[in-house]
């Protein structure tokens, strides 16, 4: 039983994963760009969501649409004046500046946000009990967080796959030149699926703080377990990342019960190294 | 040269004549210069962008606290044994760390410094996160003037990558890492030696400011903000440049002093903005910018002042009667698809041997495998008899098995003449580099444009300038691919001139692989067919472009 209660927890985890994941391999998969200012869209959603909540006393998910559009438009407006200027660079010199760039935007992220909430973790108290159903404890909180996440995932992968705006992004993703000679306006779909990263980015900021505490210092914790997922579930791979997520889910839930919650926290990183040195063909990218 | 002495004076005589807050700051100021030399050395010459250098300052901070505690050594003499830490650290995780390219390494190594945040939190004999204490012995001119030293090591260090070969070798990481392959730079080794330096210069800096404020825990000895910090002066000032991080750390510590005392706590922030600023407007940084009015320049590396005659190699001892090359039913399978399929092939002394075939054939994959760039399947590769199936492709340059690419893959940013020094440095006429390579340019044409970049040549030159790499590498095996594509029949007749002369130079055998079959078929002794894999004819040109086989699968029959 209690097996099974470490297995259910740990895929909820999993399922909150896949979204925060997800929207980085979103980002990555067409423009070649990790987002390392990601952490800090999702403290900033997260801690936002913290201080609506907790003034209105208004339930904290009525602020996901529009937290989800708010930061959809500050991703529209950062993009072609962060980003793009750096895509005429050819991919790999793009790709290098663009996480310096992105480094420097995770601080002023991170400072402003630190300035306006603090540094003290934070929560919302919702949710808190859970429900019991054949033995096992669900935790109401992350039900609902983990799901939602997963439901959102879910939606984007068919957006992707079976809607026109979103096959042009897949597109655009596989083969940049390829999508131009379809017709497709790259510039455009960077923009859109920068937009739409940061956009699914801050809601799952809404969904961690449900479930967890955040401080604007977390920041880099969530970008690093981002990408852990995405290396280890493959780069641009999205049915691979999202399985990442959940055994990462998993794995996580199984170490922090049996081991701890320092080795609970490693354990991204230290898989991450070793992957690294068991197969780094895994991260070669043709 | 007499400015930067006096202004270097000038620093170094006011902190220690005031004392207290200037003493403090230049000692700071020091230190990121340190720091900022430290990150440039991996990030800005080799192109390998470390997020995680911090994990060396704190490991030195660690290092040094502990020998001081524990082992009671002197805290200067701890902080040199924390610099070993630091490079035997950096030998240790470089091996690993350094398989990965971009993204995937400066991520890593974010990922490394938060691994030892916890560890260091965790682990008692190191204080857990309350950290250690040290003796608050007060030294604060002795740590300044050892963190002067350090500071000049670090210049000194520097100036050896940009003026020297090695240096070349780290740089030619930054511009094209599998050509550098290709012309024997043995690439992990140079990239190691880089990140060893890259990592001791900040163990010593973690050591000597752990001293100085006496304190030492896991929260600052790992701080991220040290990492961004070292980031925004290497950018502000140059990456990749010798005055860059001087300049970038100097200036940017000075403004933040006078500015920051406005916005205590927005530091981090208007650094973040910094970066942002530099990489998108002015990504040379300052010293980019004094380039633009030709200051500051990057010398060109081991340049004479005007070209040198040179002289041609002189002819080595023939290596026994064995056949130049010899590959006996080579495979080369990815996942279910086989492109070389039991292909065999020899070339004899004194032959040139033409591949050719249809697009998707094999042919290049056929070519990557015999340098070592592809590992093939099954089969057996013999060099003057020699297997070398398990040589890198480095070494294999370095014997004197010299190719081309398809497209042509220059060092981008080098002049003319570092592009060929490169090779001829890690060929087989090392021993005479500057002689060999100058011959080399003559021979080829290029003697009145050695000193331009390359980026300034047109593509026909390209070609040949890569050619010219070829032969800095005092090849025996040459093997190109598709040289002739694309050029103008002028151009053509150029190259079938030089391939004429190959044997002039010691050239034992020539493999190529060719489309414009008819630039090449009277040049070549022999030549051979491959069709989906597998060679289905080999035999003298006028013969084999008869061939009914050849005809039906290549040439096309006439309609």
């Amino acid at each position: 039983m209690l097996a099974l209660q470490i297995l259910v927890n740990g895929l909820l985890l999993g399922g909150l994963y896949v979204l925060i994941a997800q929207s980085l391999n979103l980002i990555f998969g067409v423009m070649g760009v990790v987002n390392l200012a990601h952490g800090a869209f999702i403290v900033v959603a997260g801690l936002f969501t913290y201080w609506f909540a907790s003034s209105t006393g208004i339930n904290p998910l009525a602020a996901l649409p529009f937290v989800f559009i708010v930061m959809a438009l500050v991703g529209a407006g950062l993009q072609p004046l962060l980003v793009e200027p750096l895509m005429k660079m050819g991919r790999s010199k793009a790709e290098l500046l663009s996480l310096m760039v992105t480094f420097g935007l995770d601080y002023v992220l991170v400072e402003l946000a630190l300035q306006v909430w603090g540094s003290s973790f934070v929560s919302v108290p919702y949710l808190q009990s859970s429900w019991k159903f054949a033995g096992l404890d669900f935790s109401q909180a992350l039900v609902v967080s983990g799901v939602f996440a997963a439901l959102v995932s879910a939606l984007l992968y068919w957006w992707l796959n079976r809607t026109d705006s979103g096959k042009s992004l897949l597109a655009a993703s596989q083969s940049e030149t390829g999508a131009i000679c379809c017709g497709i306006d790259v510039k455009r779909v960077r923009m859109l699926a920068f937009a739409l990263g940061v956009a699914l980015a801050a809601a799952a900021g809404v969904l961690v703080i449900i479930v967890e505490a955040l401080a604007p210092q977390t920041a880099d914790d969530l970008t690093l377990l981002a990408f852990v997922i995405i290396a280890l579930g493959g780069l641009g791979s999205y049915v691979g990342v999202a399985v990442a997520a959940l055994l990462l889910g998993v794995a996580q839930s199984v170490t922090g019960y049996f081991v701890g919650g320092n080795a609970e926290y490693v354990l991204p990183y230290v898989l991450l190294i070793l992957v690294m040195v068991a197969l780094p063909g895994r991260f070669r990218r043709a | 040269m007499i400015a930067a002495a006096v202004l270097l004076a000038v620093f170094v005589a006011i902190p220690l004549r005031s004392r207290g807050y200037l003493l403090q700051l230049g000692t700071d100021t020091l230190s990121a210069v340190t720091l900022a030399y430290g990150w440039n050395l991996i990030g800005g010459f080799a192109g390998y962008f470390s997020f995680g250098q911090v994990s060396f300052y704190g490991l030195g901070a660690y290092a040094t606290a502990l020998l001081v505690l524990r082992a009671h050594m002197p805290w200067y003499f701890a902080a040199l044994v924390s610099g070993l830490v630091g490079a035997a650290a950096a030998l240790l995780l470089g091996r690993i760390m350094l398989r990965l390219r971009g993204i995937l390494f400066a991520l890593g190594m974010l990922g490394l410094a938060r691994i030892l945040e916890v560890i260091f939190n965790n682990w008692h004999y190191a204080g857990a996160s309350v950290g250690l204490s040290l003796p608050a012995v007060l030294t604060p001119v002795a740590v300044y003037v050892g963190m002067g030293l350090l500071a000049l090591i670090s210049f000194c260090i520097t100036a050896y990558f940009v003026y020297s070969g090695f240096g070349l070798d780290v740089m030619s990481l930054n511009e094209d890492e599998d050509a550098a392959l290709s012309v024997g730079v043995p690439t992990t080794r140079v990239k190691v030696i880089a990140f060893i330096l890259s990592g001791a210069l900040p163990a010593v800096a973690g050591g000597l400011t752990a001293w100085n404020h006496s304190y030492i825990d896991p929260t600052s000895a790992f701080d991220p903000g040290v990492d961004l910090l070292t980031v925004v002066y290497v950018m502000f000032g140059g990456i990749g440049t010798l005055w860059g991080p001087l300049i970038g750390a100097v200036v940017l510590m000075i403004v933040g002093e006078e500015f920051l005392v406005y916005f205590p706590n927005l530091e981090l922030a208007l650094y973040g903005i910094v970066v942002i600023a530099t990489v998108l407007a002015f990504p040379g940084g300052l010293v980019g910018l004094a380039n633009r009015f030709g200051w500051l320049m990057r010398p060109i590396i081991l340049a004479p002042k005007g070209l040198p005659a040179g002289a041609p190699p002189e002819r080595a001892p023939a290596h026994g009667t064995q056949p130049v090359l010899e590959v006996r039913d080579l495979t080369v399978r990815f996942g279910g698809l086989t492109a070389v399929d039991r292909v065999s092939l020899s070339v004899a002394r004194g032959e040139t041997v033409c591949i050719i075939g249809a697009n998707g054939a094999g042919k290049t994959t056929f070519f990557n495998a015999i340098t070592g760039v592809v590992q093939p399947t099954s089969g057996e590769i013999l060099y003057f008899g020699q297997p070398i199936s398990h040589l890198p492709t480095f070494r294999r340059a370095q014997r004197g098995m010299a190719r081309s690419f398809q497209i042509p893959r220059l060092m981008p940013s080098f002049t003319v003449w570092e592009n060929v020094l490169l090779a001829s440095r890690h060929g087989r006429q090392s021993h005479r580099v500057v002689e060999h390579t100058a011959w080399v340019l003559h021979t080829m044409g290029f003697a009145g444009m050695w000193r331009d970049p390359v980026s300034r040549l047109t593509p026909g030159f390209q070609r040949q300038l890569e050619f010219a790499r070829v032969l800095a590498l005092s090849p025996e095996l040459v093997m190109l691919d598709e040289v002739m594509a694309g050029m103008t029949r002028e151009e053509q007749e150029q190259v079938r001139g030089v391939i004429r002369r190959l044997p002039e130079f010691g050239i034992a055998g020539v493999a190529c692989v060719e489309h414009v079959i008819a630039a090449v078929a009277d040049l070549c002794d022999r030549m051979v067919v491959l069709d989906f894999g597998r060679k289905i004819a080999e035999g003298p040109s006028a013969e084999v472009l008869k061939d009914p086989v050849v005809v039906r699968a290549y040439l096309g029959e006439p309609i």
